[in-house]
């Protein structure tokens, strides 16, 4: 137990400090309330974004599962004998070899302006090689 | 017994009013809210002990509110308090550190040194508007001035143990937790601040 010194101490410094606090002024006052809104209104923003930030990686996953499913069926074409979506008839690993390149040709600004100075030649050497596909390169 | 009863069962909780995910955070934020309204005053009188500075009292304040908010808001509103204070008291040291950095930088620049740590504080600055007659006024202001003088002698640990358990009313377990010590520390703490302001206001007193 306290002796009486310390607990008239303890009495006297508690009601100084705690009219202290109740006769703060109104300007310290009311910037506190102002800081409490700002706090809390930073800490709602805070709580959205770490919300978008559970859901960034689950989105990421699944775009990259999409291009690989993508890239591993291959590219799906219009056959222009057969007039009808079909998947092209060469095996994956041709298909995935294709669609590289189709992307490099893409990719290349040069390789496209050589494809469209001579479309009839590709269009010729296409059909060349769907017709006898040992007589082309 | 009906085949049905079970699915009925299933139907009238699928319908009644469940909890939505927004009134529950609504809720946690109205919480929050009356909480630290209820603690501002208390932690900013803290702060200014400590710092002296009001401004920098209450950026560190709004500093903590900010981080409980952000933070530990998903605790159970029992936890907060002494989260908070735990909060406060680290930044309160951190603002300490950087501006006994600064004291030593500027001691080794040249020009007028100004140290704002040693500047008397005006006694009129804890006078309010309306409340007691000035007399008692006048004789509560000068105690306070004297109690703030001397609190500001203790080393940190021990004015931290006698805030939080004289201003804000903690108990050993919840000042333990805001200070993260033992609760023997903060007994060891608080008892040799009781007695250092003993021996500087019982003169006074």
């Amino acid at each position: 137990m306290n002796d009486p010194a310390t607990t008239r101490l303890e009495e006297r410094s508690r009601a100084l400090l705690c009219a202290s606090v109740e006769n703060l002024d109104m300007p310290t006052r009311s910037r506190l309330t102002q800081a409490r809104h700002a706090a809390l209104a930073a800490a709602g923003r805070g709580s959205r974004l770490r919300d978008l930030r559970w859901w960034a990686p689950a989105a990421g996953f699944s775009a990259a599962a999409l291009l690989g499913v993508a890239l591993w069926f291959g590219p799906v074409g219009i056959d222009r004998h057969a007039g009808s979506a079909v998947r092209m008839s060469s095996p994956p690993a041709a298909e995935n070899q294709t669609s590289l390149e189709d992307l490099d040709i893409v990719a290349s600004a040069d390789e496209m302006e050589l494809l469209q100075d001579d479309v009839e030649f590709y269009d010729w050497a296409d059909r060349a090689a769907s017709a006898d596909p040992g007589s082309v390169g | 017994m009906p085949r049905f009863a079970t699915l009925d069962a299933a139907w009238m909780v699928w319908d009644g009013p469940a909890p939505a995910r927004e009134d529950a955070a609504l809720d946690q934020t109205r919480e929050l809210e009356k909480f630290l309204a209820e603690i501002e005053r208390r932690a900013f009188r803290m702060a200014q002990v400590a710092l002296r500075d009001p401004d920098d009292a209450m950026d560190v304040v709004q500093d903590a509110m900010l981080k409980l908010a952000r933070n530990y808001a998903a605790k159970p509103s029992a936890e907060w308090r002494p989260l908070f204070y735990r909060i406060l008291e680290n930044g309160i040291r951190d603002l300490q550190r950087r501006r006994s950095v600064r004291k030593r930088v500027m001691a080794w620049l040249p020009g007028p040194k100004e140290d704002p740590d040693n500047e008397a504080s005006d006694p009129l600055d804890s006078v309010a508007d309306g409340g007691p007659a000035v007399p008692d006024l006048m004789m509560q202001s000068e105690a306070m001035e004297q109690l703030e003088i001397s609190l500001r002698q203790l080393p940190a640990r021990q004015r931290e143990a006698f805030l939080l358990r004289n201003l804000e009313g903690l108990d050993v377990a919840e000042t333990a937790a805001a200070m993260g010590c033992s609760q023997g520390s903060v007994k060891t703490h608080y008892s040799r601040a009781v007695h250092a302001l003993r021996a500087q206001l019982g003169e006074v007193w």
